[in-house]
């Protein structure tokens, strides 16, 4: 077991709807969600003293939304970072707080990531006109390989070639995300899909559908981090953090398709310390997130991360093993696939409101963790949610995960 | 074949780790890094040391421009003006043939194809050729299929 294991928890969580567009700044949506995130918890403003952010030149910060809010913070940060980048701000909030930097932390995304600038590199109404290609994009742009579906296209398709596995693979994970955003009211694509809906999707870039690929929206999303000390007089019950790895790293972190194998990804070099740490094995979680930006990311991580062999994926989740009530539930909020993109954080927002057993459904007293397990009725709350592994991707290179264990019923 | 690509659209902007690798295109000669001390080689030249002993001593090889088709993508909605015209485009990774390094290290680079998608699959060989630009000082390289292989593979939808 680690040495902080079971030491700090996730205490609040909060978020904006998922919005096309907003017509907001980024610093009154991440207000939004910081405010959310401190009632969520039962905390004041004054009651918190650091605010970290992750972002990609497209957002606030947390000065200013301190300043907004009337916080005074001891500690404040804002990070360059996209996925798997919230696990890490809370693995560096346990640090801060362990060393007496902070007390409670809060971390929030805040994103116009649909009318703002999205992370394909599109611009309103279409293709870049005038495009520049320089520093690392003269040798991507210029052969016009540019948005992460062409980038992480290239490791799918070598996947598909090396493991015999086909598209229905990303196909199943389509279907189950979908799935489960049909329970949640906050998601987007609420319509349940089937395979067919898969088959006849249009090409995006092969092997890629329009299906295999996220939801860009306008969001903000935060989380509270705090000592249980503290996390037990507070409004929700606490959700501990048992483990985790924090943007690790493979080798040639920059330019992933001269490794070996460009789909080896980085999950692999974490997994062990992240279930280590956390005391568990893989037997022992309920439930998981998984970084959709693309159901491929999904996939491979599930094996990366050693839920099943190398190459095994495709066959792993045949059958609908990743939808409620079957074996290894999925993103049960709809994930970017369906509830919307948040780069990763909602993942852990919906992980803590699982493993709280309130999950935001359909059913009338979910605020009190009564639900009816009725999924024709909209009920999302799974039945057993102890433990939670969430798997995150930056891209090939990058990942990080974060265990979870909550306490409620 | 994919359609033309405009490159009136497309600003590509040598700085001071690649304008020899630019300058060495507009020649007609394939560039890839390589570490003076160890001998290393690596794409893209943006890094400015060698990733297996850390040198700055760094140098060109000039690569024969021939290799095999690593992975590829079929880009069919286009994101970049310069390439609208030339959707469906497929983009491959290319291993060279040439920079073999006796510890299984080998170097890939990554450009668009000359060739429909109908005639791409993962094995076959590939060679580099060379486009002009509205830009006199920018040539880019492309990439054809340049023979058959046995054990290809294709992606079948």
């Amino acid at each position: 077991m680690g040495a902080l294991t079971d030491k700090y928890c996730i205490v609040g969580v909060g978020e904006t709807p998922h919005m096309r567009p907003s017509n907001r700044t980024t610093l009154s949506m991440a207000c939004e969600a910081v405010s959310k995130a401190l009632a969520d918890a039962g905390l004041k403003p004054s009651d918190v003293d650091g605010m970290t952010s992750y972002q990609a030149g497209d957002s606030t910060t947390s000065a200013a939304v301190a300043t907004s809010l009337g916080m005074r913070l001891n500690y404040s940060l804002d990070i360059l970072g996209g996925g798997s980048s919230t696990e890490a701000l809370v693995a560096h909030a346990i640090g801060l707080i362990e060393a007496g930097y902070a007390k409670t932390i809060v971390c929030f995304r805040s994103m116009n990531g649909r009318s703002g600038r999205r992370m394909g590199g599109q611009v309103p109404g279409g293709p870049i006109p005038i495009a520049n290609a320089e520093g690392d994009n003269q040798f991507n742009m210029s052969w016009g390989w540019t948005t992460p579906a062409q980038r992480f296209g290239m490791s799918a398709m070598r996947y598909l070639r090396d493991t015999g596995c086909t598209t229905d693979a990303f196909g199943e994970i389509a279907i189950a995300h979908r799935l489960h955003a049909s329970l949640n009211p906050k998601a987007i694509h609420r319509t349940p899909i089937t395979m067919e809906d898969h088959h006849r999707s249009r090409w995006v870039v092969k092997p890629f559908r329009l299906l295999d690929c996220c939801q860009e929206t306008d969001v903000a999303a935060a989380i509270v981090i705090t000592s249980r000390e503290q996390a037990y007089d507070l409004r929700q019950p606490p959700v501990f953090i048992m483990g985790g790895y924090a943007r690790t790293m493979t080798d040639n972190p920059q330019w992933n398709y001269s490794r070996r194998e460009i789909h080896y990804v980085a999950g692999n070099y974490g997994w062990k310390r992240a279930f280590g740490m956390a005391g568990i094995s893989h037997s022992d979680v309920d439930f998981i997130s998984c970084y959709d930006a693309f159901t491929f990311t999904t996939l491979i991580q599930l094996e990366a991360n050693g839920f099943c062999g190398r190459g095994e994926a495709g066959e792993f989740v045949k059958g609908g093993r990743l939808q409620i009530d079957h074996e290894l539930p999925s993103n049960l909020s709809g994930g970017h696939l369906s509830e919307g993109y948040t780069h990763g954080i909602q993942m852990v927002i919906e992980n803590v409101r699982q493993l709280r057993h309130r999950a935001d459904d359909a059913c009338p007293r979910w605020a009190e963790g009564i639900h009816t397990y009725d999924r024709k009725a909209g009920c999302r709350q799974l039945r057993k949610a102890r433990i939670c592994c969430g798997m995150a991707w930056g891209y090939e290179n990058m990942a990080s995960c974060l265990i979870l264990r909550g306490i409620a019923a | 074949m994919p359609g033309p690509i405009d490159y009136t659209k497309l600003r590509i902007i040598p700085d001071f780790d690649t304008r020899e690798w630019w300058e060495a295109t507009r020649q007609h000669k394939y560039l890839v890094r390589q570490c003076n001390r160890c001998g290393h080689k690596w794409f893209p030249p943006t890094f400015p040391a060698c990733g297996k002993c850390a040198s700055m001593d760094i140098g060109w090889f000039e690569t024969a421009g021939k290799g095999v088709l690593y992975s590829y993508v079929v880009v069919v909605q286009p994101i970049i003006g310069a390439f609208v015209s030339a959707v469906p485009y497929v983009v491959a990774i290319i291993e060279l043939d040439d920079c073999r390094e006796e510890d299984g290290t080998v170097t890939r680079v990554a450009g668009v194809l000359t060739n429909d998608e109908s005639e791409v699959a993962i094995g076959l060989p590939c060679e580099v050729l060379y486009e002009a630009t509205n830009d006199p000082k920018i040539v880019v390289p492309r990439w054809r299929i340049c023979g058959s292989a046995p054990n290809t593979w294709k992606f079948e939808e």
